[in-house]
């Protein structure tokens, strides 16, 4: 028990990190950076656990991100600032770099090695989680204004 | 203006969040003393001030719902009928209606990057006008007055670089990994600063900083250091995913923008593919050199 909430803490604490960064490059206002690395730190770790309940991570994904669209509301609505300029840098963290980085080495290997089946299942397997996991996150995200705030300004 | 003291608080935050408060802002006679009585001129000068709006929501990258909704929300606190916007991907086209007169007027979009502060002060302006605190020459005052502070550049490329470091340890890497790949996303992050400062096209960017990341970081794999080496080539790289256009993207589709969801789904996918030709081309030449 003790292992996962380690493990949990560590996830948080990078994964706030990495947001962090982010937040910096697209110029998050200053009052607003605590709150994303928060976010940040409680949507990756809420996926990490997901994970370790053997959620596929597409699933995992979409719902933390969907936790992380609501969790914005309240918070946009008290400090009047628009939900994209957190949201975008906190889901960073859970973008699949690595997947498609796997995708786009494997089929390079595909056309200088010539054709493998190895390989081609490497380039599926990991595209199709690419695509999954960056629509499960954006939709999640998007959960919040579609279902909740039907055409209604949340700021 | 505000009459109880709690609205008076709220005022307050979100007047002096940069170095302008109403009071400094020469107050001149308002335009619209009577919102029932609009004429033209005063129409197009509103329309003027709700295009700038619109376009610099566009120009540093906020999602299309936000652009139509604070436009037509600027528009209504201004006393017109309606404002009826339609976006394309480089511009942006903007019909204000009163009674039977209509102002068209069109923008062209200067893509200027990402910076939410933008975002985030056009739309607490568009707040003081709805709360009637602003007028529209204060409001056309602060639009082209906008001050938001900016990060210093070389704090930006350490948080960013430590971002990537990160990474790899969320994939596992220790802290040999960490380090080397802190280090050779710096030096990444600080040509790609250098580059956007010289106003070089963003695919040119994003491929000369994917080639950069991935030859520092095939090093690490030459000497292999750490337990997984080839994660410092993987995550230094990281620092290029083009969430913000990804994430609009899908967002914009799902809210109705298809055809800006899809030139925003293209931007990103042309973005992957120039990072993506800089990984091969640096890989292909340190299996050259014969150290990967």
């Amino acid at each position: 028990m003790s292992a996962i909430l380690l493990m949990l803490v560590d996830d948080a604490i990078f994964a706030g990190i990495a947001a962090f960064g982010f937040a910096l490059l697209f110029n998050v206002p200053r009052q607003a950076l605590l709150a994303c690395v928060l976010f940040a730190a409680s949507a990756h770790a809420t996926r990490t656990l997901l994970l370790h309940f053997n959620v596929p991570i597409e699933w995992a994904s979409f719902i933390a991100a969907t936790l992380l669209g609501l969790a914005t509301v309240p918070w946009s609505r008290k400090v009047l600032i628009p939900r994209p300029v957190v949201t975008v840098a906190a889901i960073i963290p859970m973008v699949p770099g690595v997947y498609a980085y796997n995708t786009m080495t494997g089929l390079m290997a595909l056309h200088h090695q010539g054709y493998s089946v190895a390989l081609q299942q490497q380039v599926v397997e990991n595209g199709l989680l690419t695509i999954f996991i960056l629509i499960g996150l954006s939709f999640g995200l998007a959960i919040a204004p579609v279902l909740v705030y039907r055409n209604k300004p949340i700021v | 203006m505000a009459s109880d003291s709690s609205e008076q608080a709220f005022n307050n935050k979100i007047v002096s969040v940069n170095g302008v408060t109403p009071e400094q802002v020469v107050l001149g006679p308002s335009p619209i003393q009577d919102k029932h009585n609009i004429s033209r001129e005063q129409q197009a000068a509103i329309t003027r001030v709700i295009a700038r709006a619109g376009q610099l929501l566009q120009a540093y990258n906020a999602e299309s719902r936000i652009i139509e909704q604070t436009t037509e929300r600027l528009g209504i606190a201004f006393g017109l009928d309606s404002v009826e916007i339609a976006l394309t991907s480089k511009a942006i086209i903007l019909t204000s209606r009163f009674n039977d007169h209509c102002v068209t007027t069109t923008r062209t979009m200067k893509a200027h990057g990402i910076d939410m502060g933008i975002v985030c002060e056009v739309q607490r302006i568009c707040i003081l006008a709805e709360k009637q605190i602003y007028g529209v020459e204060q409001i056309k005052l602060r639009l082209d007055n906008l001050a938001v502070p900016k990060y210093s550049a070389t704090i930006v490329a350490g948080f960013v670089a430590l971002s990537c470091a990160c990474f790899s340890h969320l994939f596992g890497g220790d802290s040999i990994v960490f380090a080397a790949t802190w280090l050779t996303s710096l030096v990444a992050m600080l040509i790609r600063q250098w580059l956007t400062q010289l106003h070089h096209n963003l695919v040119t960017v994003f491929f000369i900083t994917a080639f950069v990341a991935t030859f520092i970081g095939s090093f690490a794999s030459a000497f292999s250091w750490g337990n997984e080496p080839e994660l410092v080539m993987i995550t230094s790289v990281l620092q290029l995913v083009p969430g913000f256009p990804l994430i609009n993207a899908v967002s914009d589709m799902v809210k109705g923008h298809v055809t800006i969801g899809m030139a925003r789904w293209m931007t990103a996918t042309l973005l992957t593919l120039a990072a993506t030709l800089g990984i091969v081309l640096a890989v292909q030449l340190a299996q050259l050199g014969g150290w990967l």
